[in-house]
């Protein structure tokens, strides 16, 4: 019996060409668009995450209590070296970075501006942040007498400085008394992280402790091996020193977290969507499909057919339409996401803007099995949901009634 | 002893309640007993289709009973209506109402399915008719290949293939030549006569009604002459 209900399902798909394809097409490009926009999205936000991470905070920053609400040099990190003793031993630290970041002045011939000084050790932060990767112009470098400094990209343009050019920076030192040194610009930078790219002049952190006379550093930069342990971590660390305060990227990036949060909510809607559009174009070609063959399923209910199995040869029908859309908008979505995840997808035209959000101009698309499940699931309700008006329909009415016409 | 099929004070009313109100069938009496063969006759209008349809279980009664094999027919939901017509009753349409997306042979064997019979006893049936009603070689065929005749005697073979005890035809042979009429109402006595299975059928036409052993006259729903 189950054969001739999938050969009935089977012969009205064929017969009626044209409507399946159209139904089969509906589908597959609504799940494209979908599939596609969602991993754009979400490859986006994981990007300006990912982007954040890595040029600032790590998966985990420590300092100095109180240094992050008052920005003052006197609250840098005493215990340095304990802890980075620490955290050479800690199994859970895949990198980490040690810096300075002060605010103070930088003077072009023409122009000044308030910046954040960050000395780092380039070679911690190409292995831990890989910021050179960040690098537009220059080298990677701070010369060979350290007397270099890295720009954020806007903040150059902003002075309208070039590589080569020398930058006078000024800021008040560990005594109080202001300071400053003349750097050579050896490279630009733009992490499309904005607190860098408009404000962030890098420099090498033993000049910068010479410079700012401070026999420490303000944050410790973490990337842990397994995030979901970081709580872990830092009640070991509160644990053996005193006096600091360690934050993950979440509390550091609430606005992240809440972009993120954004990106379901956008999900969800962009699901609720297709599902409508679908729902109403199978509905619609499963009503006219029907109410085409009524009088065949009312003889069928004449000769004795339990309403039951009328159901299935409808549903088999829009299910296996359902289940082709799903497959060639998989495919299709898929395809696009996998390609757009090698390649990226580029949109430069949009880099100004797209940098004050903290996302680059050239996207890398997320796939996720999860795109497919909840596909196959709105997919899968939306055919079933399309069946109740017209299975209503046929049952509200007697056989002899649609056979009588 | 009861009888196969009674009829008893059988009333159908139209659009009940509203006002194109009006009596398909008025207070109709009938018993039949298991194997006649016994034709309907009225003219148009005269309620013969609504009488088969009732009996059928294919539309509801408005006051009476039909009781069946002892059952009650209007007390049947529609499952059990569904499984009553599957197991019991065969139908045949004037306009042969096959299912266009099926082989003659699908079509033949459908009910039998329905009925749970295995593949090898649905073939073996399914021949068995087929040599009966001269349907051999249109058994691949889908019905928009068939001419009318043969879409009748494929609609036939339907109603008898899965044996059920009673075989409803609403005027089987009214979109056929004469000879083809005369052949399908050879083939269908013989079925009564072989199988002993009891069919009742509606016909105006008398070359037709000359066939049934027994002839039950409508007209305008209420006047019942039964002769033998």
């Amino acid at each position: 019996m189950f054969k001739l209900i999938l050969k009935s399902s089977l012969s009205s798909l064929s017969i009626r060409k044209g409507r399946t394809a159209l139904v089969i097409v509906m589908i597959a490009i609504s799940l494209w668009g979908l599939m596609v926009m969602q991993g754009v999205y979400e490859g986006m936000v994981e990007q300006m995450i990912s982007n954040a991470i890595r040029s600032d905070s790590g998966e985990l920053s420590i300092f100095k209590s109180r240094f992050r609400e008052e920005k003052s040099i006197e609250l840098y990190i005493h215990t340095e070296k304990a802890i980075e003793e620490y955290l050479e031993r800690v199994e859970n630290i895949r990198s980490y970075s040690k810096k300075i970041s002060i605010m103070g002045v930088v003077s072009s011939a023409r122009y000044s501006r308030n910046i954040y000084i960050h000395g780092v050790n380039l070679q911690q932060e190409s292995e831990h942040s890989q910021l050179q990767n960040y690098l537009i112009d220059g080298d990677f470098s701070f010369g060979q007498r350290e007397r270099g400094a890295i720009l954020g990209y806007n903040l150059a343009k902003k002075l309208k400085i070039e590589v080569g050019k020398k930058v006078v920076v000024s800021t008040q030192d560990s005594y109080g008394d202001i300071t400053s040194i003349k750097l050579k610009v050896m490279g630009i930078l733009k992490t499309n992280n904005m607190t860098f790219d408009d404000s962030g002049i890098f420099m090498s952190l033993e000049k910068a402790k010479k410079f700012l006379s401070l026999n420490g550093v303000t944050q410790f930069s973490i990337n842990l091996e397994d995030f979901s342990r970081v709580d872990e971590l830092k009640k070991d660390v509160k644990s053996k020193f005193q006096n600091l305060e360690l934050y993950d990227w979440r509390e550091l990036y609430p606005a992240l977290i809440q972009s993120r949060e954004m990106m379901v909510i956008f999900n969800y809607i962009s699901y609720l969507i297709v599902f409508i559009i679908a729902s109403i174009g199978v509905f619609g070609v499963m009503l006219v499909s029907i109410m085409e063959r009524l009088r065949e399923f009312a003889i069928l209910r004449a000769i004795g057919t339990k309403f039951s199995y009328i159901f299935y040869m409808i549903f088999f029908e829009s299910l296996l339409m359902g289940l082709s859309g799903f497959i060639v908008g998989s495919v299709l979505g898929g395809g696009t996401l996998y390609y757009f995840s090698i390649y990226g997808l580029d949109l430069t035209q949009f880099s100004d803007a797209l940098s004050e959000f903290g996302m680059d101009a050239i996207t890398f698309a997320t796939i996720k099995v999860e795109y497919f499940i909840t596909a196959f699931i709105s997919v899968f309700s939306a055919t079933l949901l399309s069946l109740v008006g017209p299975l209503r329909f046929l049952r509200k009415r007697t056989p002899i009634e649609v056979i009588n016409g | 002893m009861d009888s196969f099929l009674r009829v008893q004070s059988v009333s159908k009313i139209f659009n009940r309640g509203e006002a194109g109100e009006s009596f398909g069938l008025k207070d109709i009496n009938l018993q039949i007993n298991k194997g006649e063969f016994i034709v309907i006759s009225g003219p148009s209008g005269s309620g013969k289709t609504t009488l088969l349809n009732l009996i059928g279980g294919l539309d509801s009664i408005s006051s009476g009973k039909i009781i069946f094999n002892g059952i009650d027919i209007s007390s049947l939901n529609e499952t059990e209506l569904s499984d009553l017509r599957r197991d019991k009753i065969g139908f045949v349409f004037q306009a042969y109402n096959l299912i266009s997306l099926f082989s003659a042979r699908e079509n033949i064997e459908y009910v039998m399915k329905l009925r749970g019979f295995s593949q090898n006893e649905c073939d073996m049936r399914v021949d068995e008719v087929a040599r009966k009603l001269g349907i051999v070689k249109l058994l691949d065929k889908l019905p928009a290949n068939l001419s009318g005749g043969e879409q009748q005697r494929v609609a036939v073979a339907r109603a008898v293939a899965s044996k059920p005890e009673l075989i409803l035809a609403d005027e089987p042979t009214a979109n056929l030549d004469s000879r083809s009429a005369l052949e399908l109402m050879d083939m269908m006595e013989r079925l009564n006569r072989e199988e002993g299975i009891t069919v009742i059928f509606s016909s105006h036409d008398p070359m037709v009604i000359d066939k049934a052993k027994r002839s039950i006259i409508l007209k305008d729903g209420h006047s019942l002459i039964d002769s033998f």
